[in-house]
């Protein structure tokens, strides 16, 4: 009862994220492609979209900061996040980097600047997310593999993670 | 980052279940793409690698060549262009590559397809679009058979070749040099064979039936067609003259048409100025050597039949490529040939000059003039070729006119040489050069008081050599032909060299001596012994100097490239680079270089000294940055056409030896690829490449990457060798 709470969370959950923007059809094709041989493979894929993420954001705070901004350097920088994060189905971080990229290509240092600003907000939420997603993923995999006996113990975690709460609730 | 293989051990591949197995490299240097590609293509059942870096998946591809089907590359990459990488792999590994970026915008799509990707994917990539790239690993392949078949094809090929030589004069040239690489390819392929046979040299699946022309057949073929007349000479008519069972019209055609695109080749030579392409001299130089390779064999083919100017030349390509070979008589436009030797008939003295080029004319005008006249007092086969020469030599000429060439393989580069130098005296030897051969290096072997100019010494043992050359096509016939002035010979060959080393010209010297050297091997060892580095050279236009520098030289064939580019062909074929001793080409070759420099002592080198280490050698100091032209011949046979190693020259040139080239392989000696890759792009887009062009760094010789090399020289090392030594 409630792994399927979970799942249907989960499910709800993504759909949001969808609704919202945040995540792509790229997303749900990760999804698909995790398999019994590859059973982390959105968590590994996620990780390494934030590390990735955060050390080019961290870049192009730098270049941004330079007296002589290299706008190349930048470009490709903002080209990269935007590889990554529609690689991952990042669809609002890749939107901001297009137009990143235009403001780039117009040698626009002030719109660099804000749209900097804009990505890394983008980021932020859906890292924050993207990590509720995989909790509850992670947990519910968990449950699924446990008894009920720590069922508790999930909720309790689910509860901590703070998508479920509402629907846990309900049942409790 | 380190690249992880991954699917190694994953699905095993099952053949039927294509494209299950497909062994696919990702480049990319963002991981996550990189993470969710090879988990696509996993999941297509694809064996993927994957590499963040794009040098280490370059070393990688080189390493474990044959172990990737296609390449999925990223453009933006921080340690390398995406495209230079996707030049690199075509051009190296000829694999299929495909782009991908997050950046769609059509300019840099157009890029990617202007520099050979197979396709461009624009992230983020679908499952679907990857389960789909084993297509272009298909259509790559279909495609290079359906190539094989066409240049299997010679009648089709010669047929588009000689369309397009038609259309182009100047590369005609080439390509009837081309061709007469290739016939002698061919014959040296078959040099063991004296009778047609098929023979399958298609490394391809598709197999066709190969007829090898034979120097027993080829002269039957000359004969034919001197009875007929060139202009009369038709398919049909030359398959019933020559009657030959299994022969078929077809065969004929397409030898009929390399004959006369070599002689059209040879004419178009003299024309030219300079620039000569190397495809060009090469088979001249070979014929040379065949030339003086029998007196004996050269009484033969006179007595055999007449030989127009064509056949000479045909003959001289014969020489060319193999002593022992077969002839391949190239497919001479007599009228051309003669044109050519009436524009350079300058230089023929009638007697004098005869040297060796004119005797060979002489004998070959004789040859056509009688239809069947036996071997010819020297005196009479000297006026003759003198005269003859004089009209021939004009078309020979063109090819020394450039200077470039290096003729000691065939009479007709010796005859031309001597028309440039005007003193040629090398007097045919009587009789014996001048019953041959087309090849116009009718060069008596007693001739040697003919050089003059100070070459005496030399030239004697050039004629020497030389008549060798044109005297006998075959080994056996160079062997008896050199013992007898063969101890001259081969000394001489390497004073002819260094004749040349004192003119300046380095570049024939080396051929020269080269050939000397070959002729000597090749006379004194063995009979195979084509000669082999008969170095085709690919006349810069700075060549030619030489002519002019050296006067008198007769004998020295060597076409006196300053640059350093010339051709050097083994017995022209990689393969025969491995199966030829004749070191000396190589390291006259090497020489070549030197040539230009230095005296010819270089020359000198015993061919015996060739070793590994000896080509190494010359490849670590030869070779920075160069290009070596590689051209094909029908029976995918390679020679090696020049080698180039001012990149300058290389752009300056490209319009001329290299568009002769038909296949054109270019070696980057250096780290410069980029203008290797600029003049295969080059090539290609003049239609002058077909298939690859590939880039082999010096610095790894091992990484000759070429399937087609590998099949033909049987040994990558011997290939390199050779290129090595001809530098």
């Amino acid at each position: 009862m409630e792994v399927d709470q979970l799942q249907r969370s989960f499910v709800e959950y993504s759909r949001l994220l969808f609704h919202e923007g945040f995540l792509d059809g790229q997303f749900s094709q990760l999804q698909l492609l995790q398999d019994e041989s590859n059973p982390d493979f959105v968590l590994e894929v996620v990780s390494l979209f934030f590390e990735d993420s955060e050390r080019l954001l961290n870049d192009l705070t730098i270049a941004l900061d330079q007296q002589n901004v290299e706008f190349k350097k930048i470009d490709a920088h903002v080209h990269q996040l935007k590889g990554s994060s529609s690689s991952i189905g990042a669809q609002r971080v890749k939107n901001v980097c297009i137009a990143f990229r235009n403001l780039c290509d117009e040698q626009n240092a002030e719109g660099c600047l804000r749209c900097l600003q804009q990505v890394k907000q983008e980021y932020l939420l859906v890292k924050t997310k993207l990590e509720a997603l995989l909790r509850e993923r992670h947990d519910k995999r968990v449950v699924h593999d446990l008894n009920c006996g720590f069922i508790f113990q999930l909720e309790q975690q689910i509860v901590a993670a703070g998508g479920a709460i509402p629907m846990l609730n309900e049942f409790c | 980052m380190a690249c992880t293989s991954g699917g190694k051990s994953d699905v095993a591949t099952v053949p039927e279940q294509f494209p299950v197995g497909l062994r696919v490299l990702v480049v990319d240097d963002d991981v996550i793409c990189l993470r969710v590609l090879e988990q696509m293509l996993r999941k297509c059942m694809y064996k993927v690698t994957s590499c963040s870096q794009a040098t280490v998946a370059l070393n990688l591809l080189r390493e474990r060549k044959g172990c990737f089907d296609i390449v999925l590359s990223d453009v933006h990459m921080p340690d390398m262009d995406g495209f230079k990488l996707l030049e690199l792999v075509g051009l190296e590994m000829d694999l299929p590559v495909i782009m991908m970026s997050a950046d769609g915008r059509t300019n840099l799509v157009m890029r990617g397809i202007r520099h050979g990707a197979c396709d461009y994917l624009i992230k983020p990539i679908r499952d679907e679009e990857l389960k789909n790239i084993w297509q272009h690993v298909v259509r790559k392949k279909w495609n290079e058979i359906k190539e094989h078949d066409y240049s299997g094809s010679m009648e089709d090929h010669d047929r588009q070749k000689r369309t397009i030589d038609d259309a182009e004069y100047a590369s005609s040239v080439n390509e009837g040099a081309d061709e007469v690489l290739k016939t002698q390819k061919k014959r040296r392929d078959s040099k063991d064979e004296d009778e047609t046979e098929l023979e399958n040299d298609d490394p391809a699946t598709t197999k066709k039936p190969r007829v090898v022309w034979s120097v027993e057949l080829h002269q039957q073929f000359v004969s034919a067609v001197n009875q007929l007349g060139i202009d009369k000479a038709v398919p049909k008519r030359i398959l019933e003259l020559m009657n030959v069972p299994g022969l078929t019209r077809e065969n004929v055609a397409s030898h009929l048409q390399k004959f006369r695109l070599y002689l059209k080749r040879l004419s178009g030579v003299a024309q030219q100025q300079g620039g000569l392409p190397s495809s060009y001299c090469g088979p001249v130089e070979q014929n040379i050597k065949l030339a003086s390779l029998g007196r004996f064999d050269i009484q033969a083919l006179a007595a055999s039949g007449q030989l127009p100017p064509q056949t000479l030349a045909a003959l001289h390509a014969e020489l060319l490529s193999r002593p022992p070979g077969n002839l391949v008589l190239p497919a001479l436009d007599q009228r051309t040939l003669l044109h050519a030797s009436l524009q350079g008939s300058k230089c023929i003295p009638v007697d004098q000059n005869v040297a060796y080029g004119q005797p060979l004319i002489k004998c070959s005008s004789n040859i056509a003039k009688q239809t069947s006249q036996p071997v010819m007092s020297n005196e009479d086969v000297l006026s003759e070729f003198a005269a003859w020469s004089s009209k021939n030599l004009g078309d020979m000429v063109p090819a020394c006119n450039f200077g470039t060439e290096v003729e000691t393989n065939s009479n007709m580069l010796i005859s031309f040489i001597q028309q440039q130098q005007q003193k040629q005296s090398v007097i045919p030897e009587p009789g014996r050069s001048i019953n041959v051969q087309p090849s116009c290096l009718v060069v008596p072997s007693q001739s040697s008081p003919n050089f003059q100019t100070g070459n005496s010494p030399v030239s004697v043992n050039q004629n020497c050599g030389f008549r060798n050359l044109a005297m006998d096509y075959n080994n056996p016939l160079l062997q008896s032909n050199n013992s007898s002035g063969a101890g001259q010979n081969m000394e001489v060959e390497c004073k002819p060299v260094r004749m040349h080393s004192e003119f300046g010209t380095a570049a024939s010297v080396s051929s020269a001596s080269s050939c000397s050297k070959n002729i000597q091997d090749s006379a004194c060892q063995r009979v195979p012994s084509s000669p082999s580095t008969i170095s085709v050279v690919m006349q810069i236009p700075t060549m030619n100097r030489v002519p002019s520098s050296h006067s008198g030289k007769p004998d020295l064939v060597e076409v006196s490239t300053r640059n350093p580019i010339y051709v050097g062909k083994g017995p022209s074929i990689p393969s025969r680079f491995a199966v030829d001793e004749h070191e000396l080409p190589m390291s006259n070759m090497g020489q070549v270089k030197l040539y230009a420099e230095n005296n010819g002592n270089k020359v000198k080198q015993e061919p015996n000294d060739l070793t590994e280490n000896a080509t190494l050698k010359y490849k670590t100091s030869w070779l920075h940055h160069g290009l070596v032209a590689v051209t094909e011949n029908a029976a995918c046979n390679w020679f090696l056409v020049s080698i180039v190693t001012d990149p300058a020259l290389i752009r300056q040139n490209t319009n001329q030896e290299v568009e002769s080239v038909r296949h054109a392989y270019l070696y980057d000696f250096g780290s410069g690829s980029s203008v290797a890759v600029r003049l295969v792009r080059h090539l290609k887009g003049v239609g002058r490449v077909k298939g690859g062009a590939h880039i082999f760094p010096v610095a790894n010789c091992k990484g000759w990457i070429e399937k087609k090399w590998v099949n033909r020289t049987r040994s990558l090392g011997d290939f390199w060798q050779k290129v090595a030594l001809l530098v």
